[in-house]
């Protein structure tokens, strides 16, 4: 479904990503893994088109989509859950979700999926994001990607600085949502990502260095020590 | 039965407009009765206002008047930066384009109501193309200056000795005869009425705009412009509907004002100018709307009242009662009175919640 192939992106003058491939397939979950500063987040921006590649390509559903704007990516179907939260704290819940549709209707005909996934929303439907807590407001981050028809779906560090319980709800409505939606999830946490996801790509210092399924992964104790710093 | 159901839906909306505005109606009311209640306080008769006799009335509707259109100045003000987040700092240029136009075009080329109108909405919509030009390029900072300079650029040209047949230079804009029927001076209720008019209609479809889902991805750009690209909004195009709107409001304000003022000065082209904007949100509450409303009231009667009162000194302690507003009412009146309104509503609902009695567990 996605297709990422050899990207180079600079920061103002740094070279951030020297060489980032990977594989999506459709229908899976493909978890981004490396260690802080590895280029996971950068790799997501790069296909979102927030900071465009300045080699490589990028292939979403056999059409190329490096360098187009990022509305235009998001109009293709890509769905793009930021890391810390990133909701609009002056709207409500609603107008968040409602802020979210790509066609008149769209918050409507999946209400259900999103308060049957995320229960806690519906009652704070009426609360300003800038009132929620931390959980919430990634529920929220998290449940507003789900609000279009998206295709494919890119997660970044869904479970950061949250409570367990939060997690593990975190965890259930990401593999819920997998059965409709393709998944790239960056994750610090290997035991979630570990759960979550099927495949594997691992960044380090801006270059893909490995990839594999994740059963593969979860066996090779010396790759998980050294790349992600993971007993 | 049908018809009966359809027509109760369809009264709902407005039952709830009208409760939900009733404050602001409530005001429109007291503003619409005003010059009669001033005229009764003062001793003159109802019929002396109808006819637009010298008094109190009449002075403070020329007052009341100014604050309408600098309200609706900082109306278009508070949309581009309250609610859209775009630091302009060549607002002034919108307000004098549609100024100084509507005095050049009556004075020197004889221009009807009607065409200088059709001219205002025309200039109006290119200036802020012009501004919109700049926009894909130059962000926060940098689009505030390149604004600036449009605005010196005109505000330059408007002061030149080339352009003083039309601008009147440094001097300013003299001797526009205003069609009689909205003479400030003979007609001057009827101005009112006209200007508390625009004013409330202009505050309404500004509401309404900021509540449709086109004004809250205006308030998502405020808030993370990339957020809103991520969702797929094509940000350039809301904030060029912004800036049309924008400008618009502005340019008619301008309009009013060369109405209602016998000299248009080549003040309201500088950058003073653009500072009294933000000044009147600042005190009403930025991104709150009807903050430049009552900001636009209290910094135009403070301005008056304190001149009047204290004559020389009245710059200074103007500085300062601005300086003590912007410290200890930081979200300006409205934005203040909302976040205590909202708190004072939060807790009553908590108190509310501990005191209902607890469901028994059935086990």
């Amino acid at each position: 479904m996605l297709e990422v192939r050899d990207i180079h992106t600079y920061i103002g003058q740094f070279h951030v990503l020297e060489g980032v491939s990977l594989s999506v397939p459709k229908g899976s979950i493909t978890a981004l893994l490396g260690r802080n500063g590895a280029g996971k987040t950068t790799t997501l921006k790069t296909i979102m088109g927030i900071t465009p590649p300045t080699q490589g390509e990028i292939v979403y559903d056999g059409q190329p989509i490096g360098g187009l704007p990022s509305f235009e990516i998001a109009q293709l179907g890509i769905g793009f859950v930021p890391e810390h939260r990133a909701i609009f704290r002056d709207l409500t819940v609603r107008e968040n979700l409602r802020l979210a549709e790509r066609n008149r209707g769209d918050f409507e005909r999946k209400e259900d999926l999103i308060f049957n996934l995320f229960p806690d929303l519906k009652r704070l439907i009426r609360l300003r994001g800038t009132n929620l807590s931390g959980g919430q407001q990634q529920m929220l981050s998290v449940a507003r990607a789900l609000v279009p028809d998206n295709r494919l779906l890119l997660i970044d560090e869904p479970t950061e600085g949250l409570a367990p319980v939060i997690i593990e709800q975190l965890i259930e409505a990401i593999r819920q949502l997998s059965a409709e939606t393709t998944v790239l999830l960056v994750e610090q946490n290997f035991l979630v990502a570990q759960t979550l996801a099927e495949y594997y790509v691992i960044v380090e210092e801006g270059q893909t260095v490995k990839h594999g399924m994740m059963a593969d992964l979860a066996e090779d104790e010396e790759t998980i020590h050294r790349y992600l710093g993971a007993a | 039965m049908e018809t009966t159901i359809s027509k109760t839906t369809a009264e709902r909306p407005t039952l709830a407009w009208l409760r939900q505005n009733r404050g602001t109606l409530a005001v429109l009311v007291v503003l619409l009765l005003l010059p009669f209640i001033i005229a009764i306080i003062d001793g003159q008769s109802i019929s002396s206002v109808l006819a637009n006799e010298s008094g109190n009335s009449k002075f403070f509707q020329g007052l009341l008047i100014e604050i309408f259109i600098l309200g609706l100045f900082a109306l278009s003000y508070d949309l581009l930066l309250g609610i859209t987040g775009l630091l302009s700092l060549g607002h002034a240029m919108f307000f004098a384009v549609g100024g100084y136009l509507t005095g050049i075009l009556i004075k020197s080329f004889g221009w009807g109501l009607v065409p200088t109108i059709a001219a205002v909405t025309v200039a109006a919509i290119v200036q802020a193309l012009l501004f919109a030009v700049v926009l894909p390029r130059v962000k926060g900072l940098t689009f505030a200056l390149v604004t600036l300079g449009f605005a010196s650029v005109f505000h330059i040209v408007v002061q030149s000795r080339e352009a003083a047949p039309f601008t009147g230079a440094d001097v300013g804009l003299q001797g526009v005869v205003i069609p009689a029927f909205l003479d400030p001076v003979d007609q001057r209720l009827r101005v009112y009425f006209i200007a508390l008019l625009i004013t409330m209609v202009v505050y309404f479809l500004y509401q309404r705009f900021v509540d449709s889902p086109t004004g809250r991805v205006c308030i998502a750009i405020r808030e993370n412009e990339d957020r809103a690209l991520m969702l797929g909004y094509n940000t350039f195009q809301y904030k060029v509907i912004v800036l049309l709107i924008s400008s618009l409001t502005a340019a008619f304000a301008g309009m009013l004002h060369t109405i209602h003022q016998p000299i248009v000065s080549p003040n309201i082209a500088g950058l003073g100018y653009m500072v009294i904007a933000l000044l009147i949100i600042l005190i009403g509450g930025v991104g709150t709307l009807s903050g430049a409303l009552i900001g636009a009231a209290v910094f135009r009667l403070l301005d008056f009242f304190i001149d009047r009162w204290f004559g020389e000194a009245a710059t200074f302690l103007l500085g300062v009662i601005y300086v003590l507003l912007v410290l200890f009412v930081p979200f300006g009146i409205v934005g203040t009175w909302r976040q205590h309104s909202s708190q004072f509503t939060h807790q009553i609902e908590a108190i509310i919640e501990r005191l209902r009695p607890k469901k028994e567990n059935p086990e």
